[in-house]
């Protein structure tokens, strides 16, 4: 429900907007973000939280690939990116782009690779999977989460068909059985590939292995240094929107609706979700030696071969969260 | 050899937009003396006119190479090799100045002050507008009115110069002279520095990875690396600065108590839950603005004028300091010029996304290398090349695997002794599949050759079945109205469309990318075929008739001659279609092909290897179309004559 200061807020906003001849400033802040991707922050996205912790105006832009997340950046379009993969992030950085690492946005299961029903092959056999086919995105967090099995059992991935498919083509070649392992990301294909298939590690086995993945919140060089303090404001209403999110019917009702899911999916969805406070993410990722360096790191090396993971390492910078 | 030209690719650069220079300038000269020449016997729209200037070509491609040289920094890098270098020291420069700037004029049109004030102060007119009457008590009201004002008067004693304390004023001086002896040393030049051998070790600009080197090569670099250093630190000094005025102290106590007061009040839990929300909604918004002013980052304007002006001596002695590689950058590097992130500097604007002519050709010799164990090819599959073929491949392609479930009798089983004794049945399903040795034929391989092989079938495919549908649709009364409501509904769907629907029907092997490419160069070729049948002129088919021609002779001799200016055209068409398609094709399965290596270099932004395959599929596009008018010219000669 809208309360009352709200609306009169919106009216004389907009009042203001026309009549006041005060100062004209174009200090916009333009923010990234996903759709179908249930971040418990959305729901301060829609109240307009961000908009009155910064105090200025957020407009929020969704994208569909952190690819064109970081393009946009690099344009000038977008300061912030939410939830950017790391996989991007880290081809970004790569090319050279001047983007820093300054939170992580959401910790969450590694994406499934899911195996055919009809081929009784699990982690007990998982090497027979040598010679066989199998649907990658290439170049996504699914396929890192891929080499990642793959190297736990031992599978020789040279002996691998790797077919690039996109999830949604993905999960329609695994069931029909032209491809005898599909690694999928996204509510709908992953939902899909499990209908037809099983995927080749638990949850638990994952947690075991320490395969996982996250998402980043990156932001432009030039935004960072020009505007420490919005980039402060922001992690901080973030932080206030995880802390805040308790997972109520109407929380759920408005997460749906701005993330543009049904409540019952991006609750399935959002319960898969860790998200670290500020205090975890300084103790455990950006600290001396800390994870992101380490993943964003190993990802540089799987993609590119020739990556340099202290080069990597610079770009990430913690003290926003501070 | 290979290696020498990729070393010295700036010299080969240089030496390649002079020579391509001199011929643009010279093709335009001959073709002016050409056109001289033939001006006078020529007629307005005679075909025979765009017969030739071979010489107007040589212009469009070096006028071509040449924009392609120069927006990509091509001829930068070549006349200027250490350019972006020494640009990249400046970006540092720049960089390091940046917060300083943003809260000045000088950066950002007004003080960052000045937007802090004011955007606040717009805020707070609004909340003292909006406060809600019937949420709070009378005595609230007048208490959270007070406070509004209480806060407002936060940012009025800031603002005022003459309550900027002492070390305030000392710590903005001191940053004020730190700036002004930066600038004097910028001004003094380089003098003896000399770079580090560190830096000179470094790869040049573009040969590597890492696009621009970051350590400074030249002194003029040197000298602006150590500027940037002192400037961060400068930059460090000002954000710590802060305008603690005593008055506000005091009132940011009060205020905070007071504020925790209403707090309080609100947590009592005598209000219902709707009057709760309101009252804490309010009391936030009040307290986010507070929040946003106790930390003294409000200046008056006058104290921050003599930073300002220190920033702008700055950058006139910076711009001094650069002397001729301002006028490079503005004439030689198009867009906002080599920016600086935290690992290396990066090119802005068009040379982002555009690489330079030669470092494609490298990439693309590099793909095009076939010892894939070496790193040539791509993901582990070469360009262009060939393999032995195992010719029971082909056969396997061409036997259906269920003749061998047809033949009477059952597969063998492995006998007691653990051994298998294959029959008949076993050999005929082992050839079916392939698994027999018939020889090996040498064949084309690579990624080339698949999307080669793709466009070739489905081209082939739709000229051997379209052209002769599109014939009989021109002239039988039956075809025309049977097939045209097909082949229209389905023409006008993009080809993408169906891609879905082709993953699911024909799998992920190359039948589905060659049905979709088919159905591209289909619809083509029955438009085409028919609009020739229907165009033959009426009296050449009456004169064949009365001469007593069969049908199918009518059909051979008349009709399929005086359509093939149409069908021709209808094969140039669907050829440049089928390319065109080929990259949305080799999206649904991809393993192999030029679309693919487009689609994954895509999503790695790697600018390079997608023009590299941008570049080949033009080619390969313009190889065809070249053949296709050998093609026209030699069976069509009268076209155009009659």
């Amino acid at each position: 429900m809208i309360s009352m200061v709200k609306k009169a807020a919106l009216a004389s906003a907009s009042a203001m907007f026309c009549l006041a001849p005060g100062i004209s400033q174009a200090d916009d802040v333009n923010v990234a973000f996903f759709l179908e991707w249930a971040t418990p922050n959305l729901i301060a996205k829609t109240d307009g939280s961000y908009a009155d912790a910064m105090g200025v105006d957020v407009n929020w832009v969704d994208f569909t690939t952190g690819t064109a997340m970081t393009e946009a950046m690099l344009a000038g379009d977008i300061d912030i990116s939410y939830s950017q993969g790391l996989a991007p992030f880290v081809t970004a950085i790569q090319q050279g782009a001047p983007l820093k690492m300054i939170g992580i946005a959401v910790v969450y299961e590694a994406n499934d690779c899911f195996v055919h029903n009809g081929l009784g092959i699990d982690g007990s056999n998982a090497s027979e999977l040598e010679g066989k086919t199998v649907a990658v995105p290439l170049n996504t967090m699914a396929d890192f989460a891929f080499r990642s099995y793959m190297s736990h059992y031992g599978v020789d991935i040279s002996t691998m068909n790797i077919v690039d498919q996109a999830p949604p083509d993905g999960a329609k070649s695994l069931a029909d059985g032209a491809v005898d392992m599909a690694c999928l990301f996204g509510g709908i294909a992953s939902a899909a590939g499990a209908e037809v298939g099983t995927p080749i590690m638990t949850s638990a086995e994952k947690v075991e292995a320490g395969i996982g993945s996250f998402d980043v919140i990156s932001v432009t060089e030039k935004f960072a240094t020009e505007n420490p303090e919005l980039v402060k404001a922001f992690m901080e209403a973030t932080e206030e929107a995880n802390s805040g999110f308790q997972g109520t019917d109407e929380e759920h009702a408005k997460l749906a609706e701005a993330s543009g899911m049904s409540v019952e999916n991006s609750r399935t969805q959002v319960s898969g979700f860790i998200i670290p406070s500020a205090a975890e993410q300084l103790e455990k990722y950006f600290g001396e030696g800390g994870l992101a360096a380490s993943a964003a790191a190993s990802l540089g090396l799987v993609f590119q071969g020739d990556s340099d993971g202290s080069m990597i390492a610079k770009t990430i910078d913690g003290s926003f969260l501070e | 050899m290979f290696e020498w030209l990729s070393e010295n690719r700036a010299i080969v650069a240089a030496v390649l937009i002079i020579v391509m220079f001199g011929l643009f300038v010279w093709s335009i000269v001959v073709g002016r003396k050409q056109a001289k020449l033939k001006a006078n016997d020529e007629v307005f729209g005679d075909p025979v006119r765009t017969k030739g200037g071979w010489y107007w070509a040589v212009t469009g491609v070096t006028a071509l190479m040449l924009v392609w040289f120069y927006y990509s920094w091509g001829m930068a890098r070549a006349y200027f090799p250490n350019a972006a270098n020494e640009m990249c020291q400046i970006a540092k420069l720049e960089e390091a100045v940046s917060p300083i700037k943003a809260a000045l004029p000088i950066g950002s049109r007004y003080y960052k002050s000045t937007l802090l004030a004011s955007r606040n102060s717009d805020q707070l007119e609004e909340l003292l507008v909006q406060l809600p009457a019937t949420v709070f008590t009378d005595g609230e009201k007048t208490e959270l009115q007070d406070l509004i004002i209480q806060i407002r008067a936060l940012i009025a004693n800031s603002s005022n110069p003459e309550n900027l304390n002492q070390q305030s004023k000392d710590e903005l001086v001191g940053l004020s002279q730190r700036l002004n002896e930066l600038s004097s040393f910028l001004e003094a030049g380089p003098g003896d520095m000399t770079p580090s051998a560190e830096a000179l070790a470094q790869p040049r600009w573009g040969t590597t990875f890492t696009e621009i080197p970051i350590l400074p090569i030249t002194s003029k670099g040197m000298l602006f690396d150590a500027a940037s250093v002192e400037a961060a630190e400068i930059a460090g000094t000002f954000n710590k600065v802060r305008n603690r005025v005593p008055e506000n102290g005091r009132l940011i106590e009060d205020i905070k108590e007071r504020i925790e007061a209403i707090k309080e009040t609100n947590a009592s839990g005598s209000f219902d839950e709707q009057v709760t929300a309101d009252r804490e909604d309010y009391v936030k918004a009040v307290e986010r603005i507070f929040k946003r002013l106790d930390d003294g980052l409000i200046f008056p304007a006058a104290a921050l004028a003599d930073v300002n002006s220190a920033i702008a001596e700055l950058d006139d002695a910076s711009h001094a300091a650069q002397g001729g590689l301002t006028t490079a950058d503005a004439l030689l590097f198009p867009g906002p010029g080599i920016v600086k992130s935290k690992t290396q500097c990066t090119e802005q604007g068009s040379a982002r996304w555009l690489p330079k002519p030669t470092d494609v050709v490298a990439t693309f010799m590099r793909l095009a290398n076939p010892d894939v164990e070496d790193g040539g090819g791509y993901r582990g599959f070469p360009l262009l090349w060939w393999d032995w073929l195992p010719v029971s491949n082909v056969v396997a392609f061409f036997v259906p695997d269920w003749i061998a479930d047809a033949w009477p009798g059952e597969y063998a089983s492995h006998g007691p002794d653990g051994t298998i004794t294959p029959n008949f049945k076993d050999k005929l399903l082992a050839f079916a599949q392939g698994d027999v040795n018939l020889g090996h034929v040498p064949m084309l391989d690579g990624h080339i050759w698949d999307s080669l092989f793709r466009v070739l079938v489905a081209l082939a495919l739709g000229i051997f079945l379209g052209v002769p549908l599109g014939l009989f649709m021109g002239v039988s009364r039956f075809f025309k109205s049977f097939f045209d409501p097909l082949i229209e509904l389905y023409r006008p769907v993009p080809p993408l469309a169906w891609a879905p629907l082709i993953l699911t029907i024909f799998g992920i092997q190359d039948d589905g990318k060659i049905f979709l490419l088919f159905m591209v160069a289909f619809a083509i070729m029955v438009i085409s075929a028919r609009t020739g049948a229907s165009g033959v002129q009426l009296t050449k088919i009456r004169a064949s008739h009365s001469l007593g021609a069969t049908d199918r002779q009518i059909m051979w001799n008349v009709i399929l001659p005086n359509a093939l200016p149409e069908i021709l055209t209808g094969i140039r068409i669907a050829v440049g279609v089928c390319w065109g398609t080929l990259v949305a094709a080799e999206m649904l399965a991809g393993t192999t092909g030029v679309g693919f290596i487009e689609n994954i270099a895509r999503t790695v932004s790697d600018y390079e290897l997608i023009w590299v395959t941008i570049l080949i599929m033009g080619v390969l596009g313009l190889i065809f179309d070249l053949i296709m008018r050998w093609i026209i010219q030699k069976t069509i000669p009268w076209r155009g004559m009659g």
